[in-house]
């Protein structure tokens, strides 16, 4: 059970940081962008595809990869930031969807619908806990996961950068009418969680499932780990990554159970869904 | 010219013209009270100027500079701040960091908050805890630590009681002689007037009086007409 709960630690950092993405996406440009995690599996898919069929290195293939998976996550926000400005967070998500389902549909055509192979970046044992192995991987991503947490509180909470952002997702006119350049910090938003999650997605997927739906599909347990933080706390939502990443990890070692963390994270999302609605149904019958 | 002038502006929301062909010049340390019934268009006026709305006709300029066609971050970076009706704070930033925003420096804030005691003692509270009237001196405190050269003022007494109203008009006065063009929109027609130099009377959509704030008091008869449609 260790083990297995060990071993989920690496799915645990990647649903932890594509959960600090959503929550900041959320929290800063209002939207739930559901094509977080494909804009990171696309990426990958180039560095894959640069690697094997150019022959570029693996490390170049990677950087290339990522920076592709920041400018398109940033041209969707430039896209979104243009035209639907004014729009609810329901709409904008929604479009979100759209670009989900077009990147899955773009890396059939393009790359296959087989997995791909990637080149580890990072392999091999970290150290060993009562004969437990830890893997790099896992030692990276939560870390990373951590760190971006932690760098992005303080982004946030001590610089005029982060007061700019916090104002500008709190009243986007107003913070426009100061002075405040909504478009630009929105776009970079975009793209720093855009760069995110390819970077994320690039250490973690030569070790899991890695055909484009099951990349693109990480959004859900990521989604159920930002909804333990309600969209909004950075810290609430690594919690929450590692936490179903291993209890994933502990599920799957009890054979009788195995199947059942394939449906975790949406018993998660629907249970989070319902408490958090408790007050609601108790205030009407009130 | 450092003056804030509007063209016979026209501004369109839905499905007709809610202003046609306005025109005014701010002048640098002047208050310019701008008055009316509801949904004469006084708000969409300040819409279009800062650039919330955009204007179906005419143009805005600031000092040479023609801003028409500008963003409202342009627009605000050559000097040009708007508060909105209610009280437009940020609810989750403190006091300070409201003031922030806008001040850039310390002692810019310090100096704001020295105008606003009530503010110094409440400074490390989110905004959102505070009640209206601190709010609104929030929104103007915030807007005073910018230092524009032209203010649009819109309904600053909406949901606050008179006594803390006549409380922040003075503020007004005091940034006026300090040099900024302010256009003013108030429910309180009478203060407002008090405090302006000059005055223009919009219904539905039209001015039906632009002149000095005192010819305007001196002539009731004037603002009523406006007010009820004669």
């Amino acid at each position: 059970m260790l083990q297995g709960a060990l071993a989920g630690l690496a799915a645990g950092g990647l649903y932890a940081v594509l959960a600090v993405c959503l929550t900041l996406m959320s929290r800063l440009v209002r939207v739930v962008n559901f094509a977080q995690s494909a804009t990171g599996m696309f990426g990958c898919y180039v560095a894959v595809h640069l690697s094997i069929q150019v022959g570029l290195p693996t490390w170049a293939g990677t950087v290339v990869g990522i920076l592709i998976g920041g400018a398109l996550s940033a041209l969707l926000g430039w896209i979104i930031s243009t035209w639907l400005a004014e729009a609810d967070i329901g709409t904008r998500s929604a479009v979100t969807v759209a670009v989900l389902l077009l990147l899955i549909s773009l890396s059939f055509i393009l790359f296959g619908n087989k997995p791909q192979p990637f080149h580890p970046i990072l392999d091999g044992p970290a150290f060993s806990v009562n004969g437990v192995v830890v893997s790099q991987v896992t030692v990276v991503t939560v870390l990373l996961s951590v760190v971006i947490a932690v760098g992005c509180r303080a982004l946030l909470s001590k610089t005029s950068f982060g007061l700019e952002l916090r104002a500008l997702s709190e009243r986007p006119t107003t913070a426009e009418l100061m002075g405040i350049p909504a478009k630009p910090l929105a776009v970079a938003v975009w793209a720093v969680t855009g760069l995110l999650s390819t970077l994320v997605i690039s250490i973690v997927a030569p070790s899991q499932s890695n055909d484009a739906t099951s990349l693109s599909m990480l959004v859900v347990p990521a989604a159920a780990a930002a909804l333990l933080g309600g969209f909004r706390r950075l810290d609430l939502a690594v919690v929450g990554g590692l936490v179903l990443g291993m209890a994933q990890g502990a599920v799957a070692q009890v054979d009788s159970l195995s199947v059942v963390r394939y449906f975790l994270p949406f018993l998660v999302i629907v249970g989070l869904l319902l408490w958090s609605q408790r007050k609601e149904v108790w205030d009407v019958a009130r | 010219m450092n003056a804030l002038q509007v063209r016979d502006i026209t501004v369109t929301r839905g499905a007709g013209p809610v202003i046609r062909e306005v025109g005014f010049t701010l002048e640098p340390g002047r208050i310019t009270a701008l008055v009316g019934p509801n949904g004469a268009g006084k708000t969409s006026l300040l819409e279009a100027i800062s650039g919330v709305l955009p204007a179906a006709r005419g143009s805005v300029h600031i000092g040479d500079v023609e801003v028409t066609k500008h963003s409202r971050v342009a627009r605000a970076k050559l000097g040009l701040a708007h508060i909105e009706q209610g009280r437009a704070v940020f609810p989750g930033l403190t006091v300070l960091e409201n003031l922030k925003l806008t001040a850039r420096t310390w002692p810019r804030v310090d100096e704001v908050l020295a105008l606003f005691p009530e503010l110094d003692k409440r400074r490390n509270s989110p905004t959102a805890l505070l009640s209206g009237g601190e709010q609104q001196m929030v929104v103007l405190a915030r807007a005073f630590a910018a230092r524009p050269k032209f203010l649009l003022i819109d309904e600053m007494s909406l949901g606050l009681a008179p006594v803390v109203f006549t409380r922040l008009l003075p503020m007004v006065t005091r940034f006026a002689s300090e040099g900024a063009a302010i256009l003013l929109v108030e429910q309180f027609t009478h203060l407002a007037l008090g405090v302006s130099q000059d005055a223009i009377v919009v219904s539905s959509g039209r001015v039906t009086y632009q002149g000095t704030a005192e010819a305007l008091l001196a002539a009731p008869n004037t603002l009523h007409s406006a007010y009820l449609g004669e």
